[in-house]
């Protein structure tokens, strides 16, 4: 049991390396646009990362935590996009 | 307490995000940076068992903090970017580092993260709000009776900054309402 709760939290680790790949693209990123999908991948990555470490500690109340940060990941993108196509538009 | 994969791969990304907040020329760029910072945090909250701080974060950090800062930027001029990043001087460089040094050098004396004999979990005043809280206050909830009854003045203070802020917010966009 010990294992399995070692691979999640290696497996979170892994997700959050990648996430660090998308934010070179943040960073770096020469158009507006690739820096939305790098936020949104960067988003996603996180609520993957938040899933396995809610299974390792197995704690409910994390999934809860996953499920609001894929509703505002996805309130996000759409705000950076709406903002970057129409200046001035938010929500 | 050696750190584990994910401690270290998550500082990486947070101290990484959190420059590239800092130093983006660009202020759309730097705040889906400072996006990033918050969704970086957020992990850290969950990892350090702290869900309720973790889903705070989540609510203000990643979703109110980035619409606020792109209301803020609809309604400023946005300079067109001639270099990626900021310019630097060193001798702001030698501040903060002087700075996070000097910040650095009390961690050692923190307790352990889940130490028992720190002196949240072992002090007086803890066991006196967890003892009497439900006889003087009558809020089954032992953190919601420090903050709203012992430490009521101090939440009041707090309340009455959130409305001064919210009162300026609203002046600097001439509107009456949060639409």
């Amino acid at each position: 049991m010990v294992n399995v709760e070692a691979a999640l939290l290696v497996g979170a680790g892994a997700f959050v390396a990648f996430a660090i790949v998308g934010l070179y693209r943040i960073l770096q990123g020469p158009t507006m646009h690739d820096r939305v999908v790098a936020v949104n991948v960067v988003g996603t990555n996180t609520v993957i990362a938040i899933a396995l470490v809610a299974g390792a500690y197995d704690n409910q109340m994390f999934l809860d935590i996953a499920l609001v940060y894929a509703l505002l990941n996805f309130l996000l993108s759409i705000a950076i996009s709406k903002f970057s196509v129409e200046h001035g538009g938010v929500l | 307490m050696t750190p584990s994969v994910l401690e270290v791969v998550l500082l990486v990304f947070v101290l990484t995000s959190a420059l590239g907040a800092a130093l983006l020329k660009d202020t759309l760029a730097a705040v889906m940076a400072f996006a990033a910072y918050s969704l970086g945090i957020s992990i850290i909250w969950v990892l350090l068992q702290a869900p309720d701080v973790g889903l705070t974060e989540a609510a203000v950090g990643a979703g109110v903090m980035t619409i606020l800062l792109l209301i803020a930027l609809a309604n400023t001029v946005r300079p067109s970017e001639d270099q990626l990043f900021e310019r630097v001087r060193p001798r702001t460089v030698l501040a903060v580092g002087a700075f996070v040094l000097v910040m650095g050098a009390t961690v050692p004396a923190l307790p352990a993260v889940g130490a028992t004999d720190s002196p949240v979990g072992s002090g007086e005043v803890t066991d006196y709000y967890l003892d009497n809280a439900y006889e003087e206050t009558e809020v089954h909830n032992a953190v919601t009776a420090v903050l709203a009854a012992y430490r009521g003045f101090d939440t009041l203070g707090e309340a009455v900054v959130v409305f001064v802020a919210g009162v300026a917010t609203l002046t600097v966009l001439r509107t009456e309402a949060f639409a």
